[in-house]
């Protein structure tokens, strides 16, 4: 018996292990995989980058390429009907509104554990969602 | 990240404070600053105009002098006493050749990029000689596939690593290179440039092969990145951790130095040449007018993200290139029958002991630490452009990012460095009125009236080009300088970097030509420190790489692309 049957999860997606860990735990808790929604956000490229001045890349090939990347590594069955959101901008703010929007019952993700230094300058995108999101939270330790 | 950000914001702040409170200091009293004139030929009459001016500027610009002063002291002074570490002070303590030490000191850094260059050049076996044909090819397009992982084609890495190469370092930094060491600085020019273009080979073939490429596409590299994961790769993450924060700190602050401050400083000295109101001597000069007017215009850029005027500044660097070369020629050409003894004076000064320039390894010293400057070559902030070629082969792009420092020294700057030899302006005894260009390092106002003494508008299209040249390197060192800043502190914080950056901008305008010569030269001759270390360390598998390529090449199997 699922715990949400028919409610939205959001899980924030960065490519890592770590979040498609996540991403399995969000498929135990709902009755069906088209209930859950996968956010992928891009930082916004410096106008000053090569490939934006040689107008190589921008944000509609970025959106497809990541779009294409998450289709294919999520080719397994079990995946089939997951809804695919690609955001820009931060990460944080994106995967909270994008809840919001959506109006998901649950955001599931997972904490990659920085410290010292690199959490002080970097910081933590899961304590920025908890702090800003709507809904309950979900942080797997790792 | 709510720490992260209120973190940056701090040291912004800190920053700032550190500026106003050390800028303005009650008890610090402007000294008097000799103006000179030098467009006036009677000595009685420039001696008293001098007195004049300065008096005036006490009253009206005394907090531009001390905003210099405190610069001077306060950050160039302590930075200065560790990072260019003079060797000779060494050799002294061991009561070893002190006759022939020169006036220059031997900065560790010099030596450093040197060894480096000569070590890089036999590890690849004179790559820089064998590839240059292949490099031609490359860039070309003859190899480009469409198909594999990357943002641009080896072209415009090329062209995008150029602008930033490209500069004011070609103009003004070589007329101070000949200004301090002579004509014999030349030829030290050309060589580093020549080996240099090793330096450049590995450093960029390293940017490619530890570059990291996103889901959606985008490339992220650059010394940090190979610093980082290379050494661990080699065991030795702790060093390569340490390292890589030590180049992306430095790199920073060659943005704010190098590649922004010292072109807006000496583009307008340049400028101020024919424009009296933008001159620092003048009475009435306004200069902060070019620096806040500089900085509104790469705001627009890098805040304000219009990339129109982004990749117009960027595209038109390999044009201005070729109209400078061009004006340059002619310029020659002009003075053939001086041409056999400029070239006689080049060869002399480079192996003579003459006082007057710091003895003959002085002369090195100088002619390394420009041509260093100019093209970057060691230094490794260039892997971070290259890196974003398309191209499965990261040798391949190497090979092309070695046409950029023949390109920016061996080209560029020896035009600069003829014209400044030929016409003579250099020459104390000559051109007495340009000696004390020479003394303050406004090597652009050198070479301004080294193009004039040929054709009289010739200065307006060199007024042209420094404008040109300053906000394309501004633009594309914004760049360098916030890849690492948000390697550094995430990208949320990259607007903090910005601002101080456009401060910079401003700065430049008002700081003096040497204090600020001073402060970009430790801050980008020393990213030399850590990328050289990691690199010779990481030359194995570049060497491995090459072999391997070079191979293919031969063999046919990396062919050219029939389209």
């Amino acid at each position: 018996m699922p715990w949400l049957p028919k409610k939205t999860v959001v899980v924030p997606i960065d490519f890592s292990d770590e979040s498609f860990t996540a991403l399995d735990t969000a498929l135990e808790l709902v009755a069906d995989a088209s209930h859950v929604r996968i956010v992928h956000v891009l930082p916004y490229m410096e106008v000053t980058d090569p490939g934006v001045i040689w107008e190589a890349i921008d944000d509609d090939s970025r959106r497809t390429h990541a779009e294409d990347a998450l289709k294919e590594r999520l080719a397994d069955a079990k995946y089939k009907g997951i809804q695919i959101q690609i955001g820009f901008g931060d990460p944080g703010r994106e995967v909270a509104d994008h809840a919001e929007s959506s109006k998901a019952e649950l955001i599931v993700l997972s904490s990659h554990g920085r410290t010292g230094l690199s959490r002080l300058l970097i910081g933590s995108v899961a304590e920025r969602i908890v702090r800003l999101a709507h809904c309950p939270v979900l942080v797997l330790r790792k | 990240m709510q720490r992260s950000h209120t973190v940056c914001w701090i040291l912004v702040l800190a920053i700032t404070a550190c500026f106003s409170l050390g800028a303005f200091p009650s008890s610090v009293s402007a000294e008097e600053t000799p103006a000179a004139a030098t467009d006036q030929k009677d000595a009685a009459e420039k001696d008293a105009a001098d007195t004049a001016k300065s008096d005036t500027e006490d009253e009206r610009d005394g907090w531009m002098d001390r905003v210099d002063k405190w610069f001077g002291a306060k950050v160039v002074a302590p930075l200065a006493a560790v990072l260019f570490f003079d060797l000779g002070a060494v050799a002294r303590f061991f009561g070893l050749g002190t006759e022939e030490l020169p006036s220059t000191g031997l900065p560790f850094v010099v030596i450093w990029l040197l060894c480096g260059a000569i070590f890089f050049t036999i590890r690849m076996k004179f790559i820089n000689i064998r590839a240059f044909g292949h490099a031609i090819r490359l860039t070309k397009g003859d190899y480009d596939d469409h198909n594999e992982p990357g943002e641009v084609s080896h072209f415009q890495a090329l062209a995008s690593a150029l602008s930033a190469t490209v500069g004011l370092g070609n103009i003004a930094g070589v007329a101070i290179a000949v200004g301090q060491g002579g004509p014999g600085a030349v030829f030290w020019l050309i060589v580093a440039g020549l080996l240099g273009m090793t330096s450049k080979f590995t450093e960029c073939t390293l940017g490619q092969m530890y570059r990291k490429v996103g889901a959606d596409g985008s490339v992220s590299g650059g010394a940090m990145h190979y610093l980082k994961d290379g050494l661990a790769e080699l065991r030795m993450p702790v060093l390569g951790k340490v390292l890589a924060v030590m180049f992306a700190i430095l790199c920073i602050g060659g943005s704010f130095g190098g590649g922004n401050a010292f072109q807006v400083n000496q583009s307008l000295r340049a400028i101020g040449q024919q424009v009296s109101w933008l001159d620092h001597e003048s009475p009435d000069g306004v200069p902060w007018v070019y620096g806040i007017v500089m900085a509104v215009l790469v705001g627009i850029v890098i805040i304000g993200g219009i990339r129109r005027i982004a990749a117009t500044a960027e595209k038109i660097v390999p044009a201005m290139c070729g109209v400078y070369v061009l004006t340059c020629l002619y310029i020659i050409v002009a003075h053939w029958n001086h041409i056999g003894w400029a070239f006689g004076e080049i060869f002399r000064g480079a192996f003579t002991h003459d006082a007057a320039y710091g003895g003959a390894l002085g002369v090195m010293v100088i002619g390394i630490k420009r041509a260093a400057f100019s093209n970057e070559a060691g230094v490794g902030s260039a892997a971070i452009a290259h890196s974003a070629a398309k191209t499965k082969e990261p040798v391949s792009e190497g090979i092309v990012a070695l046409l950029e420092p023949f390109i920016d020294t061996v080209v560029v700057c020896t035009m600069t460095a003829l014209v400044i030899v030929i016409t003579g302006v250099y020459d104390k005894e000559a051109f007495p009125d340009y000696a004390v260009l020479v003394e303050r390092n406004n090597g652009a106002a050198l070479t301004m009236h080294a193009f004039g003494s040929v054709i009289w508008w010739f200065p307006y299209v060199l007024c042209v080009a420094v404008v040109m040249f300053a906000f394309s390197t501004l633009i594309s060192w914004s760049y360098y300088g916030e890849r690492c800043w948000t390697w550094m502190f995430g990208p949320r914080s990259s607007l903090a970097y910005k601002i101080l950056f456009l401060s910079f901008t401003v700065l430049g305008s008002i700081v003096t030509a040497t204090n600020i010569l001073e402060f970009s030269d430790l801050m980008i001759l020393s990213m030399a420190v850590p990328n050289i270390l990691g690199v010779a360390l990481l030359s194995g598998k570049v060497r491995r790489a090459l072999d391997d390529y070079w191979r293919r090449v031969k063999s046919g199997e990396i062919a050219p692309i029939k389209k």
